[in-house]
């Protein structure tokens, strides 16, 4: 039987493996996939708890408008990163220090 | 008085014009070296000076007086007293500058330092001349301290000389002691009448023989005056700077330390000759005949020319006291007066005799000290003129019928002799003491005399030089000449065994005379006459024939050669401890004064290092803490601003997880 503990675990390995690819990998396409597998995982989370409102199914219809929030901001993203390797000529995050002014 | 006035610019004329001389050769300074203006000085002052002497010898007296300043209700004035006493020592004192100055010319031809030579000269001639005619007792002690202050300037006139430091010191210390004698005298004189015009207080009504004064007060003002000439006239004790003075050149000798600066203590005491009382008189006769007898036992035995002159200068002081001692105080100028002419002489002699010694010592490159008598000897042929103008001149210092110095000698004796007889018992003995000294007189000045100018010299080497040795020249012959024909007895009196008739003596005399003694006018001058040939021929014996008879180291001689060791004890008691005395207080102004001063700076400044330490550790620490601190902080944030997403990102992640770790256990 899949219980609930089974989804939370599921979505908490999913959204480690996300930190971990937003906090280390040196690609910023990349990162962008570890902030996708973060966002996955919380929709895993809202889908999982979803079952306790059967009445209105908020769970499912805020995992929808989450996937299509994370649509627009991986396209959004997408071209901030195209910009920053136009502006660059590189896209790891550590050649990338103009923040720190 | 419109008949005064003449007389009275003379007077003025003839102290001025040296001042005016010494205030332009100062000015000039390098340029002076001719001494133009000093002579110009002193002639034009002899001028004026025999115009106010023939308008006041035996004439009226001239006074002027001008209000100088006022202390509280007392005037002091400034003012001018010539009397005959006066008139006298003013035309003495530039008849005796004036040959001296042009001998001057001469002798201290040369001299890299003539420039000061006769400014000093000048300034010395104006502080005697002031000295003669002040007529209160203020003005006569600045002239009295500026003639010492001259004197010392050219005692050390070759300053690079050590000897000559030492003497110029010597004589100014040894005056000074005298100086303060003086001005007690006169403080004792001004408290008790209120004056200084001396006048008012020595004149024909003197004020200090009214009996005002106690008698012990005018003992002690007596003997504060006398202490005072004593010093100037170089009396015993106080004598011994006048045989060191003889480091100045010898025109200085001649001038000052035998003719006038030595005169002015024997000046002084006739001027405020009222003053003294019998007991006084009685110190200063008993002073004068130790000292006239002292100073020719001294003289017997030295070796230096000028040193046997300064001593003989020396006892006829002595004489001169004497004659002031036993109330004949016309008498010692009397005496004053020749002696100032022939030891003037006889020092110019010597000065001649110095000059070429010691051009033979630099023509034959001697080792020798120019004014030892022992290296002389024959001279007489060399220097005619110079033997004999000195021969003249010591003559009238044995007192040698002829001379002027006999005149005066035979008074000074004759009176002392009168007044001996009204005195007890102890001091009858003085007139044969003189009469004594007078002979030892003979003996040393024939010393002197057949030592340098008869014999053959010492060496073979200097009587190689003796024959280019030469008379002095024109400019050092003509004074000489003038002062021997004013030694003689023609200047004095037309008769020249006779004291009776002598105009100065008469111009001078006290009222009151003592009882004449008749037969001593005839066995006085016998007596030394017979006492001067008898020492000639002793003399000639002895140096010139070279039968010397005695042992040359008899204590006697030794006491005559060492001037009675009064130097060393001199040395021992006042020298010594007055350098220990500023030793030890030196060592406590450097310890105590010094330290007290030094250890409150010291104080002050550990106070202020101490401050300086707080102020650098303890508020500067402060804020360089503050500043150290900010900018480690700083240092230490500005790590996390790295400008790194990841780093950034993991930063908040670590912090949400803080929070929600904190969050869970604080539940738990």
């Amino acid at each position: 039987m899949i219980t609930l503990a089974h989804f939370l675990v599921v979505g908490a390995c999913l959204f480690a493996a996300g930190l971990y690819a937003v906090l280390a990998r040196r690609n910023a396409i990349l990162v962008l996939v570890g902030i996708e597998l973060m966002i996955n995982a919380s929709i895993l989370n809202l889908v999982a708890f979803g079952r306790y409102d059967k009445t209105f199914y908020g769970g499912q219809a805020f995992a929808l408008f989450a996937i299509v929030l994370a649509a627009a901001a991986v396209a959004v993203a997408l071209a901030i990163i195209l910009n920053v390797y136009k502006h660059y000529k590189t896209v790891n995050p550590e050649d990338i220090r103009n923040l720190k002014d | 008085m419109p008949t005064q006035t003449c007389p009275l610019l003379a007077t003025l004329a003839a102290v001025i014009l040296p001042l005016a001389a010494f205030v332009l050769s100062a000015a000039l300074g390098r340029k002076a070296k001719s001494g133009v203006v000093s002579i110009a000085a002193i002639a034009l002052s002899l001028l004026a000076a025999g115009y106010v002497f023939s308008q006041v010898w035996n004439q009226s007296v001239l006074r002027a007086q001008w209000e100088w300043f006022t202390v509280g209700a007392h005037a002091f004035h400034v003012g001018i007293l010539v009397d005959n006493t006066s008139a006298l020592m003013l035309l003495l004192v530039n008849i005796i500058a004036l040959p001296v100055h042009i001998y001057s010319i001469a002798y201290m031809k040369g001299d890299p330092g003539i420039h000061r030579y006769w400014t000093y000269l000048s300034l010395f001639c104006f502080a005697m001349l002031g000295l003669t005619v002040a007529d209160n007792l203020l003005l006569m002690y600045i002239c009295w301290e500026l003639v010492g202050f001259a004197s010392y300037l050219l005692i050390g006139f070759w300053f690079t000389r050590e000897s000559a430091v030492q003497a110029n010191k010597k004589a100014f210390i040894m005056n000074r002691i005298g100086d303060i004698g003086l001005l007690i005298g006169i403080a004792i004189i001004y408290s008790s009448f209120g004056t200084l015009d001396i006048h008012t207080l020595f004149g024909p009504q003197a004020l200090v023989a009214g009996g005002y004064l106690s008698g012990g007060w005018l003992t002690t003002a007596g003997l504060a005056f006398f202490l005072g000439a004593m010093a100037k006239s170089a009396q015993f004790p106080l004598h011994g700077w006048l045989p060191d003075a003889m480091e100045g050149p010898t025109a200085v000798s001649s001038l000052i330390h035998a003719a006038t600066m030595v005169a002015a203590g024997v000046f002084l005491l006739a001027r405020v000759f009222p003053l003294f009382n019998q007991t006084t008189l009685l110190v200063m006769t008993v002073t004068g005949s130790v000292t006239a007898l002292a100073a020719a036992f001294f003289a017997l035995t030295q070796y230096d020319i000028k040193r046997i002159l300064a001593f003989s200068t020396i006892s006829q002081l002595g004489f001169m006291m004497v004659g002031i001692g036993t109330g004949m105080h016309h008498v010692a100028l009397f005496h004053l007066t020749t002696h100032a002419f022939f030891k003037c002489l006889l020092f110019l002699c010597a000065g001649v005799v110095i000059h070429e010694m010691q051009h033979l010592r630099e023509k034959q490159a001697l080792d020798i000290d120019p004014q030892d008598i022992r290296n002389m000897g024959g001279l007489r042929a060399a220097m005619p003129v110079t033997f004999g103008t000195m021969l003249i001149a010591s003559l009238a210092l044995t007192g040698f019928p002829l001379t002027g110095g006999y005149l005066s000698k035979d008074a000074l004796l004759v009176h002392a002799f009168e007044w001996a007889a009204l005195q007890p018992t102890a001091v009858k003995i003085i007139p044969y003491l003189l009469t004594a000294v007078s002979v030892l007189t003979s003996f040393y000045i024939f010393r002197l005399l057949a030592k340098v100018f008869f014999g053959t010299p010492a060496t073979q080497k200097l009587s190689g030089g003796i024959a280019t040795v030469h008379d002095a020249p024109m400019l050092m012959r003509v004074p000489m000449l003038f002062l021997a024909a004013c030694s003689l007895f023609p200047l004095f009196t037309f008769h020249p065994l006779n004291d009776g008739h002598v105009w100065l003596l008469q111009g001078l005399m006290p009222d009151t005379m003592l009882p004449p003694l008749g037969a001593l006018h005839l066995a006085i001058p016998l007596l030394t006459l017979g006492g001067t040939l008898a020492m000639a021929f002793l003399a000639w014996k002895w140096y010139v024939q070279a039968r010397y008879p005695l042992a040359p180291r008899g204590v006697l001689y030794r006491l005559s050669l060492r001037q009675g060791y009064l130097d060393a004890v001199y040395d021992r008691v006042a020298v010594r401890p007055v350098l220990i005395l500023a030793q030890f207080l030196r060592w406590i102004d450097g310890r105590l004064v010094d330290g007290l001063v030094n250890s409150v700076a010291g104080v002050g400044r550990s106070l202020a290092s101490a401050a300086l330490w707080t102020d650098f550790r303890m508020i500067d620490g402060l804020v360089r803490f503050i500043g150290k601190f900010a900018s480690g902080l700083g240092n230490v944030l500005r790590r996390t601003q790295a400008g790194r997403v990841q780093q950034y990102l993991a930063l908040a992640f670590f912090i949400v997880l803080v929070v929600l770790l904190y969050h869970i256990f604080a539940q738990a």
